[in-house]
């Protein structure tokens, strides 16, 4: 590696110009500057570059960022106008150091001369603060990326559970509205066999019911049916319901439902912690602790009944529990309590809607709903709410 | 005295810097500071095995280059390189293999050589995990703490000595 340029070293050297020149260099950030021959020899050299050039020898020997590029600087010689560019270099040996520095080498075609010049780069702090500016962007754009990549992620989860609930939905609204329908067409059959008891040649030995007691039952099943209905009606349109934001004094808000709730004369409902003052859905709410709370004192088994509903902050939510002692619902059974037309009670005691409300109004304001329950080990059951305390609409 | 020019290539943080301080200064420094764009060092070596003296031009370059670094024009006329990895950060070797099999596609027959460093931070009596592609390669391995400079002077001594047989 430049054994070629060794043997033009004969050329006589020029002065170096230092003094008034270097210091107008420096001025102008220009580290230095050095005029070379055809063979890449230096002839003259301007400012701090003295130090790491020599006159008389090939650059490429001297200066070691040029070392090995004798093919692309003669190069430059039949591409007017292409520099060689070697940026943001610094030059370390145990003798001496070079600041951070920008090296540029083009040929004056006129002048028959290469030029070097050898600028400062800007500070190593300028560059790390480009640098750390350049991080920081790309770190906000991943997480960008990651916030993005989460989104889709939880939308399409969101939209797997929308689908199996669709699916579960359907199964059984088919099957439970199947069951008044089966119903009424039995008492169809049944208020035909009245009525033909009534005919003049009827066997009247044969045991039947009266028409009148036929129709009642049939009026029963229609009422259930509509019942059915309307509270699908109702579930279907929760999350679709507009409903404006406004102050809430939840304090005043529970103490309403507890007040409104009919309940045996010594059932006891307590409400205890903070309830605070925030800006919510109103109507939500109230649906979610009417329903939890008369569903507590609606499932109870006993007539002296105890339930709190409880709250407290939770940072960015507010932690709501209702709680009762009443029989608990089996492990195998709480998660089926939160679809629609469950009832762990008798058959008609209620159109078992309650708490599918409840779910599906917490799960459209971004909530989150948990049940603790183990009757096994003791009376009662817990519904946690994790309720947003801010939220757009 | 011929000079020769030694790159050395790694993800940021696995102590090229460090490195090549320890050759030229003997020196080691805790303190971490990101190289931005590329040092050159000049280094004297006065005996590399059997060979003559050789004048190193080592380019320690900017961790950020990534695969770039081969299109760079820092690349140019380079006689070697050494791909330099952290023991004690598993996915700086996955970078290792790939600087490799770059250097090794885009630059044939030069000496492509690989330091695992940070030995000092492996438990004592653990042997540096010498990747099997390398093996498959026939690239050399050196394990090196720039921390207490084992092995790192014959590193640089292994890639003169290889430079010089070649002729490079």
């Amino acid at each position: 590696m430049g054994s070629d340029m060794r043997e033009r070293r004969s050329v006589e050297p020029a002065p170096n110009v230092v003094g008034a020149a270097g210091k107008m260099l420096a001025e102008r950030g220009i580290f230095g500057m050095a005029w070379l021959d055809r063979n890449l020899v230096v002839r003259t050299s301007y400012g701090r570059l003295i130090a790491f050039v020599a006159i008389g020898l090939p650059v490429t020997d001297t200066l070691p960022p040029l070392i090995g590029l004798e093919d692309d600087l003669r190069d430059l010689r039949d591409h007017p106008g292409r520099v060689v560019e070697l940026p943001s270099v610094a030059i370390v040996s145990a003798e001496r150091t070079t600041p951070r520095i920008n090296i540029t080498v083009l040929w004056f075609d006129q002048a028959d001369r290469y030029l070097l010049v050898v600028s400062r780069a800007v500070s190593r702090s300028d560059l790390e603060a480009q640098l750390s500016a350049q991080m920081r962007a790309r770190l906000m754009a991943e997480a960008q990326v990651m916030a993005t990549s989460k989104e889709l992620a939880r939308a399409n989860a969101e939209l797997s559970r929308a689908n199996r609930d669709l699916e579960d939905f359907a199964s059984i609204i088919a099957h439970d509205l199947a069951g008044p329908m089966r119903a009424m067409r039995y008492l169809a059959d049944d208020l035909a066999a009245a009525l033909a008891t009534q005919a003049p040649d009827a066997d009247r030995t044969a045991p039947t019911r009266t028409p009148t007691d036929v129709v009642a039952r049939l009026r029963d099943q229609t009422a259930r049916l509509s019942s059915m209905l309307r509270g699908l009606y109702e579930y279907s349109s929760i999350g679709r319901k507009q409903y404006a934001l406004e102050l809430v004094d939840t304090r005043q808000l529970v103490d309403a439902v507890v007040n409104g709730t009919h309940r045996p004369a010594g059932f006891e409902i307590t409400v205890a912690g903070a309830w605070p003052a925030f800006t919510t859905l109103a109507a939500p709410l109230d649906l979610v602790l009417r329903n939890l709370i008369e569903n507590a004192v609606n499932h109870h088994d006993r007539a002296d009944g105890r339930i709190t509903v409880a709250a407290e902050d939770a940072g960015s939510h507010l932690a709501i529990t209702v709680a009762d002692d009443g029989p608990g619902i089996d492990e195998r059974s709480q998660d089926a309590v939160f679809m629609p037309f469950r009832t762990l009670d008798r058959p008609g005691a209620g159109t078992g809607m309650g708490l599918a409300f409840v779910q599906r109004t917490i799960d459209s304001v971004g909530g989150s709903l948990s049940l603790v329950s183990a009757p096994s080990l003791a009376r009662g059951c817990e519904f946690r709410i994790l309720w947003p305390k801010t939220m757009s609409c | 005295m011929s000079a020769r020019k030694i790159m050395l290539l790694g993800e940021i943080g696995v102590g090229k810097s460090s490195i090549v301080r320890r050759l030229v200064f003997d020196r080691f420094d805790g303190v971490y500071s990101p190289t931005i764009g590329v040092d050159v060092y000049t280094y004297e070596l006065e005996n590399p095995g059997a060979g003559r003296p050789q004048r190193l031009i080592v380019w320690d370059t900017d961790g950020n280059f990534g695969d770039a670094i081969f299109q760079h024009v820092y690349m140019r006329q380079a006689s070697a390189a050494l791909i330099i990895s952290d023991l004690s950060r598993p996915p700086t070797l996955d970078t290792l293999h790939r600087l490799a099999d770059t250097m090794l596609d885009q630059l044939p027959g030069r000496y492509c050589g690989l330091v695992l460093n940070k030995t000092d931070l492996l438990p004592a009596g653990t042997p540096p995990p010498v990747p099997d592609w390398a093996r498959e390669r026939h690239l050399p391995v050196v394990a090196t703490s720039a921390a207490t400079g084992d092995n790192v002077r014959q590193a640089f001594l292994d890639a003169a000595e290889a430079m010089a047989r070649r002729g490079q």
